[in-house]
């Protein structure tokens, strides 16, 4: 029998070390006490005592008041929440705040929404009835020094604080959740007042614009432009962001079909109730002018409007003429990481099933294809092996080439909040991000060297000793090829080639191996290189020899990119591996996926993206369909990208907005956000998760899975193939259900609705680790798969076995990347890529968004040395060029770079730095190398300034 | 409470070793009072911490805030002075040397026998000093009779044996009990302190050995370099009209420090903290050159005497918050945080300084250690009242005959602490106010039913506390006094808790309108207003202002029920 305590006298088991009010709240309710400083995700503060309750340690025994939210339950107490003197006291202290508070004011703010007021009513205080003789106000006292008060200076972010409780619930949000600590209360007692850096505007504030503060306070002091807490909504819709791959869900309010403005949900597993500017922010684009909302068929060289069943003639006729004439072969598709999973499956069903080639691809392989690589060889299964949740149960941390509080900012706030407490945070990235500042170690290499760093950290661990032998011996296979291979390394050499002094590696390698638990991370710094697959085998490695596999708070967790490439690649949009990561090379495999979609498939491997490319310029690809994808900007060496463009005899471009590639496209469909839509994504940590439209698609257009499913539909027909939704063991139950008839030639074909629940329904008869994901089961916060078929879910892969049986280490060689060895002579500076927290990859939504009046340019770091060699100064335009081309980009000078380092964001197409990176890319998976180019630089000529991507020269 | 900044601002040893409390304070001092928005924003970036979070404290104290930019000297507001009316004497002769904005405020020099108390360049004077502005300014004839008369107070007992103001011996003789305390078993000491009966002498009265004993069974698991235990001593005597605090630290430091070195061998600290008010510049001296005094002879260090244990001071300066007395304050003021008082638990001795266990106790209390030790915690039971063991200091304004401060054995009444030690009154007072701006008003027929201890004061409504006497003379109104009190409550809110942060205000509005505007006041709502402050303030400030005032309330009411709604 578990201990107890009793509430009005009866007896509720009492859980350990929890409060009062927490106690209180599980057996009475959410409203059993008032408060007004407690919220769902801060620590107990104990500033109101509204939540004050009577505490004896005997029935009927004095009592003594406590505050309920800081004052941990205990047996046997005798807890009264509504005497007549805690109602009374609740009144008083409530008169008090009133006393601070414009109570005109106060009527006619949103009732449902400020706190304040609710509280005034749930314990039937007069508004009218304060008794205290007009008083001084808290703001009276602030003096000449700049308080902004009312603050209006921000794109988002707006402050009131005559509406201030002083709950001090936006200091604590600022502090315990983003960790970004812009905010204080300053001054002392009652006449302290809310800061924001030292007294400062928000926008000349270090804040973030997370909107924490926003959410967290109680009243309208600080809230946003949306009015995200004031607004009325018709209806809130959850949902999950489509910025990252951390997968925040979302409450997404709607007023007359239109989104007025979106909160982080307080029970949300993966975020708590927090996100960032992006995802609660940044969704103007949706309904933004620059919007398409009809198709557009180009005829003598111009976009011509169409109508919807125009454009898909046209696309059919085309798509079957250059079928017939150039076989299968000749035609490509690259899916969408950033479209939900069933449109995923859609598309390379599509392609596989209908035209009759494995020519699909995503994005995945511009950035996170060596992860699947690399960890498939070592583990059997590429993706994260544990939870974002398992921070709270690591002792270290290892993050490499990824830097999530700019581009995953919620796990970036996670993992600051741990290192700010002092567990042991490891950070290798020749850059010096902001986590770096909070690191234990920060090994800054030279970009294209995390080969050798990381074998100099598995040559100190193995030679220490601090190997899991039993793991070793029970778990893997290949240690004694392995640690050969590891004694042997050259130390001194990679020394010099990381330019990371050997003691501070040794030092960082024993923290990770004497950790407890060790965790990592990694990004796009460890795949975007030629030895991209390698650096994920090794980091792989790291955690087998280690021991750091199977358990809590440890494993390899790659921080994916975009919002689902997880499931993009889960969904088979690559052109080796169908649905669900089978080998389609495998017979038994093939007959599989025959079987399930019910028509012959090709069993030879597609192009990758880079092979898409090359093809076309061959001429051996003749019909590209680009889903959402904006190769023409984010892929590297754009001028090639864009002849290949040229090359095309059709170029299908269905997307958001006129993007630089849709400006290539023979024919363009306007396709509708995640707003507007309905699906899963798969975040980073294996969690699928429903995505819910919020608002009807945009007039004019539809959901990229309606357009597939079209297009499918009309083709099939014209080839005369089986309707693709109804045919093979793989179709789904309740197909019937979204179908209805149309009369053709010779018959009747279906014609299908696009749902998330059927697709999934196919989905899960051929994905075996989506065996049980059902639409209607995943809950509010999704499943992580594998999903067993009774719905169980899996936090943590590879408890007792890896997938392939034993994990098998590997030990590669580093090799300086083809770049350096071929222009580092006469390009002697390495310019390497990377993300700014406003804006998301090549930018084409947070651009057109206010987060643009933040972040307004890309801007390229430059340390201070080598500015003041090329008499660079801070603001000045440097032309940069590569044996690709020239950019000017505008010079931030800054010690976050090394000398000899440049950085830049490729956010806008002014710029389009995509002009001078290239397309060497990684050995194994084919993902560019981003993160090493080759470049030398001068200050640009006034006046000769490149425009806007203008091209200078022809590689 | 934030843990980050916790955690931060001790990280990589630098905790107080470069901490950043000294750093906002060496700032202040190098632009003249208060630290630049730049200074403030390099040292944030120093300790990784939001540059709000560093503005947010020099907000807070009042000799780190923008408005002590530029002052030069300051007049001492404290309650005794207030009452002894001396202050418009000192703002007058201050004001022939300063500008108006170079003068400023400080609550209680602790110059409460003589009054006339002010600060000019970091140093302290009272009584007739006031006559030698000219001098003080220009630095002139110091080592003249004024100078040297300056701030003597006479130091008494009526106790045969004393145990703090008894004369010391030798340095070499006194640390001789370090020595054997070093070679014995801290359970034995810590069996002696609780033996000894010894409750905190700061006014809250706990008993010392048990939060000793918590203390020494707690673990540091903040994995933050080498695990550590501190003692931190309180020495942000604030309450206007004490000075017993200061007498000890000033003219008994070794008893305070090797109290503490004691402490720390019986609980297994490494590290004694100081955290002295800085209206207090000659105690901060004064135990700077004790420690130089102790660490010269070896008795403190690494490995003392070969002892294998290690023991090192630091000296804290406060920067003038009355609040950081308040023990969760005073460790956030260490911090270099604002001085807000934390919640309960987790409690000090578990998580304290740097979120490390931390004895925090009251400077006369460990000033007691070791005469506890060298005589047996039986020998100090033996002593006192049947609830208080052992002696009590006190202070005694300037209302008598003779003031100073006085030892007492606990039980003592307090009619001969008036006529024998103190020598009788020199003015017609009609209340006491004892124990500080927070104890109890102490009408003159009820002198005969208290004796120094806990108890009587507890049982006759009224509290001991620090034991500080303060005498309000008869021609003083009684409501002038109360706005006094929630002014100087007001004034000194950390702001944290709603009932303290606007009850303080809002009851000294409510005063202030009885007495100048003649709008007086409803008397439920103010009984509303006085209970909801003392049952539900986060601490003993917003919840112990209310037992003067009722004690007034109670014992005053034909001079203050003019102020009240019939």
């Amino acid at each position: 029998m578990s201990d107890v305590a009793y509430i009005d006298g009866v007896a509720y088991p009492i859980n350990k070390g929890e409060s009062i009010l927490t106690f209180l709240r599980r057996h009475k309710g959410g409203d059993h006490v008032p408060t007004l400083c407690d919220a769902a995700n801060l620590e107990p503060f104990g500033s109101c005592r509204v939540c004050s309750v009577e505490v004896a340690l005997k029935e009927d025994g004095p009592t003594k008041v406590m505050a309920s939210c800081h004052t941990p339950v205990g047996k046997g107490q005798y807890i009264k929440a509504h005497t007549p003197r805690m109602e009374r006291l609740r009144k008083n202290l409530v008169e008090m705040v009133l006393t601070t508070y414009d109570t005109e004011k106060l009527k006619t703010e949103d009732h449902g929404r400020n706190e304040l007021y609710n509280v005034v009513k749930q314990i039937d205080f007069n508004i009218d009835g304060v008794r205290y003789p007009k008083g001084a106000m808290p703001l009276d006292f602030i003096g000449k020094e700049k308080s902004f008060a009312l603050d209006r200076s921000h794109p988002y972010m707006v402050s009131d604080l005559s509406s201030c409780i002083h709950c001090f619930r936006c200091v604590r949000a600022c502090d315990e959740v983003q960790g970004e600590m812009v905010l204080t209360m300053a001054g002392r007692g009652f006449n302290s007042f809310i800061a924001k850096g030292t007294a400062e505007s928000f926008m000349d504030s270090d804040c973030v614009s997370c909107g924490a503060c926003a959410q967290a306070c109680p009243t309208s002091a600080i809230t946003d432009v949306f009015m995200s807490k004031e607004n009325v909504p018709d209806k809130v819709v959850r949902t999950v962001c489509t910025y990252c791959g951390v997968g925040c869900n979302l409450d997404v309010k709607v007023k007359d079909n239109t989104v007025v403005s979106i909160t982080a949900p307080y029970d949300a597993e993966v975020n708590s109730g927090h996100t960032c500017l992006k995802g609660r922010y940044a969704f103007s684009f949706y309904n933004h002018p620059d919007r398409l909302r009809t198709p557009l068929i180009k005829r003598n060289g111009q976009f011509e409007e169409a109508t919807w069943d125009e454009a898909y003639d046209y696309i059919v006729d085309r798509l079957a003429d250059i079928r017939a004439k150039h076989g299968p072969n000749s035609i490509a598709g690259i899916s969408s990481a950033r479209c939900p999973n069933e449109e995923n499956y859609l598309m390379q069903k599509f392609m596989r099933a209908v035209i009759g080639t494995n020519n699909i691809d995503c994005c995945a392989r511009v950035c996170h294809s060596p992860t699947a690589a690399g960890m498939q060889r070592t583990y059997g299964t590429g993706a994260a092996t544990n939870s974002i949740d398992d921070l709270q149960h690591t002792d270290a941390m290892l993050l490499i080439g990824a830097n999530p509080t700019d581009a995953h900012p919620v796990t970036g706030a996670k993992i600051k909040q741990e290192a700010m407490k002092g567990k042991t945070l490891i950070v290798v990235d020749p850059r010096r991000i902001h986590l770096a500042r909070y690191a234990t170690y920060h090994l800054q290499l030279r970009p294209g060297t995390n080969v050798a760093l990381l074998n100099m950290m598995m040559h100190y661990i193995v030679k220490e000793d601090l190997v899991d032998k039993d793991f070793i011996a029970n778990r893997t296979e290949g240690w004694e090829e392995f640690t050969k291979e590891l004694l042997a390394l050259d130390v001194a050499k990679m020394e010099q080639v990381t330019g990371v002094d050997r003691n501070l590696v040794r030092e960082a390698a024993m923290a990770y191996a004497k950790a407890n638990a060790a965790m990592s991370f990694h990004g796009l710094g460890v795949t975007e290189h030629s030895q991209g697959t390698f650096a994920v085998m090794q980091i792989a490695d790291l955690a087998m020899m280690t021991g750091n596999i199977g358990r809590r708070g440890v494993g390899v967790n790659p921080l994916r990119g975009q919002n689902n490439v997880q499931g993009a690649a889960d969904m088979g949009a690559q052109p080796h591996q169908g649905a669900g990561y089978l080998d389609l090379t495998d017979g038994e495999v093939q007959r599989l996926y025959e079987d399930h979609y019910g028509v012959p498939l090709p069993a030879k491997p597609g192009f990758m993206i880079p092979d898409m490319f090359d093809a076309a310029l061959d001429g051996r690809l003749k019909a590209l369909w680009l889903m959402g994808e904006d190769v023409v900007q984010s892929d590297p060496n754009t001028q090639k990208v864009i002849r290949a463009l040229e090359s095309l005899d059709l170029l299908i471009a269905q997307d958001l907005f006129m993007s630089e590639s849709a400006k290539y496209a023979d024919v363009i469909l306007p396709a509708s956000s995640f707003l507007e839509k309905s699906g899963t994504f798969t975040n980073g940590e294996r969690r699928v998760q429903r995505v819910q439209a919020a608002v009807e698609p945009l007039e004019g257009t539809k959901p990229d899975g309606q357009i597939i499913v079209d297009i499918s539909e009309r083709l099939a027909e014209r080839l005369g193939l089986p309707e693709p939704f109804n045919n093979g063991a793989g179709a789904a139950p309740s197909i019937a259900k979204y179908q209805k008839h149309v009369k053709v030639d010779g018959g009747t074909r279906a014609r299908t609705t696009y749902h998330p629940a059927w697709v999934l329904e196919e989905v899960s008869a051929v994905v075996p680790f989506f065996k049980g994901i059902r639409w209607e089961m995943l809950g509010e916060n999704g499943k992580q798969w594998p999903v067993a078929a009774d719905g169980t879910d899996t936090q943590i892969l590879h408890k007792e076995s890896f997938k392939r049986g034993k994990g098998k280490f590997y030990a590669p060689h580093w090799a300086e990347t083809q770049e350096v060895l071929d222009h580092g002579k006469d390009y002697p500076y390495i310019i390497t890529t990377n993300r700014e927290l406003e804006h998301y990859n090549a930018g084409t939504m947070t651009r057109r968004t206010a987060n643009s009046e933040i972040i307004t340019e890309d801007l390229l770091m430059i340390n201070p040395e080598d500015a003041a060699r090329n008499g660079i100064a801070d603001g000045d335009m440097v032309c940069v060029e590569s044996p690709r081309g020239k950019v000017d980009i505008k010079a931030r000078v800054t010690d976050e770079v090394k000398p000899g380092i440049l950085s830049s964001t490729f956010h806008f197409p002014e710029i389009m730095l995509n002009i001078i990176t290239s397309d060497i890319h990684d050995s194994e998976a084919k993902c560019p190398e981003y993160k090493v180019v080759s470049c030398r630089i001068r200050k640009a000529r006034k006046g000769h300034l490149r425009k806007a991507g203008e091209v200078t020269e022809k590689v | 409470m934030s843990k980050n900044v916790t955690s931060l601002s001790g990280r990589d040893g630098k905790e107080l070793t470069d901490p950043l409390w000294d750093r906002l304070q060496q700032a202040a001092k190098e632009q003249g009072g208060s630290p630049s928005d730049e200074q403030v924003t390099a040292i944030a970036d120093d300790f990784l911490i939001g540059e709000a979070v560093a503005y947010g404290t020099t907000t807070f104290y009042d000799f780190l805030k923008r408005d002590n930019l530029g002052k030069k000297a300051y007049v001492c507001n404290g309650s005794t002075c207030l009452v002894a009316g001396t202050q418009g004497k000192v703002r007058e002769e201050l004001g022939k040397h300063f500008k108006p904005e170079e003068i400023g405020e400080m609550c209680c020099l602790g110059r409460c026998h003589e009054n006339s108390a002010f600060h000019v360049d970091g140093h302290n004077y009272s009584g007739k000093s006031i006559g030698h502005v000219e001098d003080v300014v220009k630095k002139k004839d110091e080592q003249g009779a004024w100078r040297k008369a300056d701030g003597q107070y006479h130091v008494g007992t009526s106790m045969a044996q004393p145990i703090l103001t008894a004369p010391m011996p030798s340095l070499d003789e006194f640390y001789s009990l370090w020595e054997r305390v070093l070679k014995s078993d801290g359970a034995d000491l810590l069996n002696e302190v609780k033996l000894s009966k010894l409750r905190g002498r700061g006014g809250a009265g706990f008993p010392m050995g048990i939060k000793l004993e918590a203390v020494r069974n707690a673990q540091d698991t903040t994995g933050n370099g080498t695990p550590r235990k501190y003692i931190v001593c309180n020495g942000d005597e604030g309450d206007p009209a004490a000075y017993s605090d200061r007498y000890l630290l000033e003219q008994r430091p070794h008893l305070v420090l090797l109290g503490m070195m004691i402490t720390g061998f019986t609980v297994g600290a490494d590290t004694g903290v100081l955290y002295i008010r800085a209206e207090y510049p000659e105690a901060v001296e004064n135990v700077k050159k004790a420690i130089a005094e102790i660490e010269a002879k070896g008795w403190i260090g690494d490995n003392i005497m070969g002892s294998g244990f290690s023991y090192r001071f630091k000296v804290i300066m406060a920067a003038g918050a009355y609040i950081c007395g308040e023990e969760t304050a005073l460790l956030n003021s260490i911090e270099g945080k604002r001085g807000e008082v934390r919640t309960r638990p987790p409690y000090p001795a578990e998580k304290g300084l740097f979120n490390r266990p931390t004895a925090v106790n009251n400077v006369e209390s460990l000033a007691c250690i070791p005469w506890i030790i060298q005589h047996g915690g039986a020998a100090y039971a033996a002593l006192g009242s049947a609830e208080t063991a052992g002696s009590k200091l006190l202070s005694l304004d300037s209302s008598f005959n003779r003031p100073g401060i006085y030892e007492v054995e606990c039980g003592t009444p307090l009619r001969q602490v008036i006529d024998e030690l103190g020598q009788g009154l020199n003015k017609k007072v009609k209340a006491m106010h004892i124990g500080g701006p927070l104890g109890g008003i102490v009408p003159m027929h009820k002198i005969d039913e208290l004796t120094i201890d806990f108890e009587t004061f507890k049982k006759e409504g009224f509290m001991l506390g620090h034991a500080s006497i303060l005498c309000i003379p008869e021609d003083f109104p009684m409501i002038d006094y109360l706005q006094h009190l929630f002014e100087f409550t007001a004034e000194e809110s950390c702001g944290k808790c709603y009932p303290c942060r606007i009850g303080s205000k809002r009851g000294e509005e409510l005063i202030h309108g009885a007495r100048k505007q003649d709008q007086k006041i409803d008397r439920q709502l103010f009984n509303d207003l006085l209970e909801t402050m003392e049952i539900s303030s986060l601490c003993a400030l917003g919840g112990g202002l209310p037992l003067g005032i009722n004690n007034a309330l109670q014992y005053f009411s034909h001079e203050l029920d003019g102020n009240f709604k019939s």
